[in-house]
């Protein structure tokens, strides 16, 4: 049987792309128009920039008895998960940006019931954001405001295209809004990476930094707006005559910025905004990638008042912790909506495998992560299998419903339960 | 010239992949005539007898080489969609590319995004078959993969 859904939400990215038109047939995707690559890749379970490759979908729990697998029902891999949590005395429960809003509520459950740390799989690069933010006090708007005003647009250590493919055309650079009817010819745009990437195509000014270089630049361009003598770094003074210009302007930062000293760097680029911001509105945006990472943060601003990472077991101030989590104490983790073993380095992931720490993995697809777990606990895909609710890069929260149905059980059900279980 | 839609009807529309390709690539090669019905692994099992005459009747005779089209590498696309908001055509015929979203299953387009990567629907609205293939190369210009291949 054959079904046609219209202007379905796609989970692919942080953008929400909510233009989707799928085909179903027989309770499978057939086909899905108007979605990228990412988005692909969760309709159709595509590797994301390998658009003919499969991606494995797990499809039975699992636990590794001494050197092999073992598949178990969910309950039996919920009991093992238990069991390692009680005995844990440092828990982690790593990830949640790739996961639904109630996913996120239900781990925050399970980390006040046994005292763990939450850590978001993206916090080295959110946090300097939101201490930037909280030093600063800036403006901000939603992404259709930002189609519709912004003239100046400035992507700073961020590459859309790989991170969120169709934000380029839907709100930053191609689209046309009520005050910018011609699109790209009305905005004047500007990148600075260090390396060349694909915005080059398409902006006018492109800064190719060394690495480390970024800073200098930040303190140069605040110089230059100032009157002082800024630094001779190459396309600094086109680039401070460009802001200066804006009418409203908006710097995208992506997680570029999280590979140097990402507070020195952050907290410049915040001051730059809030010198901009005096004489026409400046929007300083993280341009998150994975799909509900800001449904995280407005969850624990929400529930603890603070968006850094909170640590039940060992914070008892409460403020949250900013710093990523020292795997060197951590006795067991729990990975949810995120690939841990791909962010680790080589020799953490040594460390990690020598202490034996267990690892329980909560995916709907393989990855490096459940290639290790001591306890893998498939998943239905959030939006697409299971109805869940996720928050656009803006922070705009949208349902978004089940399209095709399964046997697997929602990483918000596993949750639940295995914190019923304890 | 016969829409990439008209000709997908005379094909298995199975995504077996069994020529490399799926169905609405295949159909667009079909189109460019770099490939013939008969090519369709499919096409000669009996479930499907008469399908390939159908094909050579709406495609008809081979007579003309269009004097300009299009080629796009799906191995680099990556589905911005960047093309489709970028199309001149589109500024004057979709309301919804025009501002930046993906056109609706119904709007008078030349390209698609699907599956992840664009998709030539109804070449023969192109501008650069039509009147000026010289004047017009928005999407080749602006993709950031360079998949599109302008000849």
């Amino acid at each position: 049987m054959e079904a046609r859904i219209e202007s379905a939400i796609c989970p692919g990215c942080a953008c929400l792309c909510d233009d989707i038109d799928i085909t179903v047939v027989d309770d499978r995707i057939y086909q899905a128009a108007n979605i990228c690559l990412w988005g692909a890749s969760k309709f159709l379970a595509h590797k994301r920039f390998h658009p003919k490759k499969e991606r494995r979908r797990l499809q039975q729990p699992r636990i590794k008895q001494g050197c092999l697998w073992q598949t178990v029902p969910y309950e039996a891999a919920l009991k093992r998960t238990a069991e390692i949590l009680t005995r844990a005395s440092r828990p982690v429960i790593y990830g949640l940006t790739n996961s639904g809003s109630w996913a996120q509520e239900a781990a925050l459950d399970l980390a006040r019931s046994t005292r763990a740390r939450l850590e978001p799989a993206d916090l080295a690069f959110k946090a300097p954001y939101y201490r930037s933010l909280m030093k600063h006090g800036l403006f901000w708007a939603s992404l259709d405001v930002i189609r519709d005003e912004a003239d100046t647009v400035v992507f700073w250590g961020a590459n859309p295209l790989h991170s969120c493919p169709r934000h380029v055309v839907r709100y930053s650079v191609f689209a046309r809004g009520k005050f910018t009817e011609r699109g790209l010819e009305e905005r004047r745009l500007a990148a600075v990476d260090v390396y060349r990437t694909e915005l080059a195509e398409f902006v006018k000014l492109f800064i190719r930094l060394e690495p480390g270089q970024e800073p200098a630049l930040v303190q140069g361009l605040l110089a230059a707006l100032t009157g002082g003598k800024p630094p001779a770094i190459r396309g600094l003074r086109r680039l401070a005559a460009l802001l200066e210009e804006a009418s409203y302007g908006v710097i995208f930062f992506g997680r570029g910025v999280s590979y140097g000293p990402a507070q020195e760097l952050l907290d410049g680029l915040g001051e730059l905004t809030a010198r901009l911001n005096r004489g026409s509105p400046f929007i300083f945006f993280p341009l998150t990638a994975d799909f509900n990472s800001t449904g995280l943060y407005h969850l624990l601003l929400r529930e603890l008042g603070s968006p850094l990472a909170p640590d039940f077991g060992h914070d008892l101030a409460g403020t949250g912790q900013a710093e990523p989590v020292a795997w060197s104490e951590v006795d067991a983790v729990v990975v949810v909506g995120a690939d841990l073993f791909w962010f680790l380095s080589q020799e953490e992931i040594d460390r990690l495998k020598k202490r034996q720490v267990p690892v329980v993995a909560l995916s709907p697809f393989a990855n490096r992560t459940t290639g290790h777990a001591e306890v893998v606990i498939p998943v239905a895909l959030a939006g697409v299998e299971t109805p869940e609710i996720a928050y656009r890069m803006d922070g705009l929260p949208l349902f978004l419903p089940k399209i095709v149905s399964t046997h697997l059980w929602s990483d918000s059900r596993v949750l639940r339960e295995l914190t019923a279980l304890l | 010239m016969p829409a990439v839609e008209e000709i997908q009807e005379f094909l298995p529309n199975l995504d077996c992949g069994r020529c490399g390709l799926t169905c609405a690539e295949f159909a667009g090669f079909l189109l460019t005539r770099e490939l013939a019905p008969e090519d369709c692994p499919v096409l000669h099992e009996p479930d499907y007898a008469g399908f390939i005459e159908a094909l050579h009747e709406l495609l008809g005779q081979p007579t003309v080489q269009a004097a300009a089209g299009m080629q796009i590498d799906l191995e680099k696309c990556i589905g911005c969609g960047i093309c489709v908001a970028m199309c001149e055509f589109h500024l004057g015929n979709c309301a919804d590319a025009r501002l930046g979203k993906g056109p609706r299953p119904q709007d008078k387009v030349i390209f698609h995004i699907v599956n992840g990567g664009a998709v030539v629907v109804h070449q023969e609205r192109c501008t650069r078959l039509l009147q000026a293939a010289e004047k017009c190369s928005k999407c080749a210009e602006y993709c950031p993969t360079k998949a599109i291949v302008l000849f």
